[in-house]
């Protein structure tokens, strides 16, 4: 939140607190006696830092959410598979310690999804367009970087219902707070529906391919994933949400394409045999909805 | 395009390398066809504009690619666009989302068909849910550790390496980027 931004609804909240307190004394004076200063102070910390337990606690209720819409694809090895690699790429990131999960849903639409606190969610579509590891590793550099930069927690403090959010997640930090899953349950939806500022996709796209290259992979695994998806009619309902919610492929690599130039030239990787990939997405790949 | 279940019988795409062989793709712009994947190889010949070629592999960020008049080389990849040309694009022309294994890669493989309902993740299954506390349970228990991350990075031969973030300029970034 700009700094100009965040006095500004603070000062908001002290006028309101006064008008509030001023009808409240009914006296026609100000009468500070009756002004709630706790609960001016809660208001106001909703404005601060949020802490790193409280991220993943918020986190938490945005995945519930997240999963709420389509559920974990029945996969136990691949669940297996894309934590392992998940992780490997995650602790290369400047937040390596966070507590990363990651997820594939048993969904046929292409998307990805990262949430505050290092939750990651991968479609089963998204999984059978890849064709190898370090596509997949792209695609996870790409979330992960929406964690490391805060893009979605960013969006959900802008929300004007977050400083009631904040005493949920204060009281609730430590315990799993049901309200404040429930509490999320809109702004999630809002926020995944609309997508975040189409800087911060530029941004995990530029980030993500360095931190899939940090963890050995080929850096063009990202590039690679994206060709493939400005390749997909927009006007199938696979992609909709995702080109909803995501500046268009093609504008993607055009960006990619000035910031990688030729940086990454000499920068070679990727797992030694595709072998394994192909063996564990085999299933998602060739079985279809049922 | 919906959900049509014949989209299920779409052509094989055979894997090789980390490309889908077979696939087609087009020119953003004249771009040279190089005899080597090296920005200082022997140029072959420009390829205009909205050339298609067929797609042969991907070797980092270059495509070795065939073109009409089956000649080999290699072109940036970025400067590639997959599927038809804008212009000739069909319900043929467009990459299918079923993607590059949408029948396996391995010739043994038997086509799938749909028979049943495309699980979706629309805008208004999205705004439907409620919580899965369960699902998001479940998801806990195939947590990696980081020491079983390491192990299989190193069984596929992943090294980790320090390299530093880009700019939108593409100059490297000083303050978040260079160090892990």
């Amino acid at each position: 939140m700009r700094p100009l931004h965040a006095l500004g609804i603070l000062l908001s909240l002290v006028l309101v607190t006064l008008l509030v307190a001023c009808a409240n004394g009914g006296k026609g004076g100000l009468n500070l006696q009756s002004v709630d200063i706790n609960q001016l102070v809660q208001n106001v910390k909703g404005l601060r830092e949020v802490s790193e337990p409280e991220e993943i606690q918020i986190g938490d209720g945005v995945t519930e959410t997240l999963l709420g819409a389509r559920p974990l694809q029945d996969d136990v090895e691949l669940q297996r598979y894309v934590n392992v690699v998940g992780l490997w790429v995650a602790r290369q990131s400047e937040r390596p310690n966070l507590p990363w999960h990651f997820a594939v849903n048993d969904s046929d639409y292409i998307n990805a999804f990262a949430t505050p606190g290092g939750n990651i969610v991968i479609t089963k579509g998204m999984i059978r367009v890849l064709h190898n590891e370090s596509e997949l590793a792209g695609v996870i550099g790409h979330e992960v970087s929406h964690v490391v930069r805060k893009h979605h927690l960013n969006a959900i403090r802008k929300n004007s219902a977050f400083g009631l959010l904040m005493q949920g997640v204060q009281a609730g930090t430590g315990n799993r707070s049901q309200d404040v899953v429930n509490a999320l349950a809109g702004p999630t939806k809002e926020l995944y529906a609309r997508g975040l500022d189409k800087s911060d996709e530029f941004e995990a796209d530029r980030m993500g391919v360095v931190i899939a290259a940090r963890a050995g992979y080929d850096p063009w695994g990202l590039p690679a994933a994206l060709q493939t998806l400005a390749g997909v009619n927009p006007d199938d309902d696979y992609v909709k949400l995702l080109f909803k919610t995501h500046p268009a492929p093609s504008a993607r690599l055009e960006k990619l394409a000035v910031a990688l130039g030729t940086n990454f030239d000499s920068v070679t990787g990727g797992p030694q045999s595709n072998d394994q990939f192909l063996r564990i997405t085999e299933r998602v790949r060739a079985v279809a909805a049922k | 395009m919906k959900h049509e279940p014949w989209r299920w019988l779409a052509p094989a795409l055979l894997l090789m390398s980390g490309a889908a062989a077979a696939e087609t793709g087009y020119t953003l712009q004249l771009t040279d066809l190089k005899a080597k994947p090296f920005l200082d190889a022997d140029t072959l010949t420009k390829l205009p504009e909205k050339t298609e070629v067929e797609i042969v592999l991907r070797q980092g960020p270059w495509m070795q690619v065939k073109t009409k008049s089956k000649q080999l080389g290699y072109v940036r990849m970025l400067q590639l666009r997959l599927g038809s040309t804008p212009t000739a694009k069909d319900s043929n022309g467009w990459v299918s989302v079923l993607g590059p294994g949408a029948t396996s890669p391995r010739p043994s493989s038997t086509t799938v068909t749909m028979t049943g309902g495309v699980r979706g993740f629309s805008e208004e299954e999205l705004k439907a849910s409620k919580p899965n506390k369960a699902e998001y349970d479940k998801m806990k228990t195939f947590t990696a550790t980081p020491e079983q991350a390491a192990a299989q990075a190193a069984n596929s031969k992943l090294a980790a390496r320090t390299l530093p973030y880009y700019g939108e300029d593409g100059k490297p970034l000083k303050d978040q980027g260079g160090k892990k």
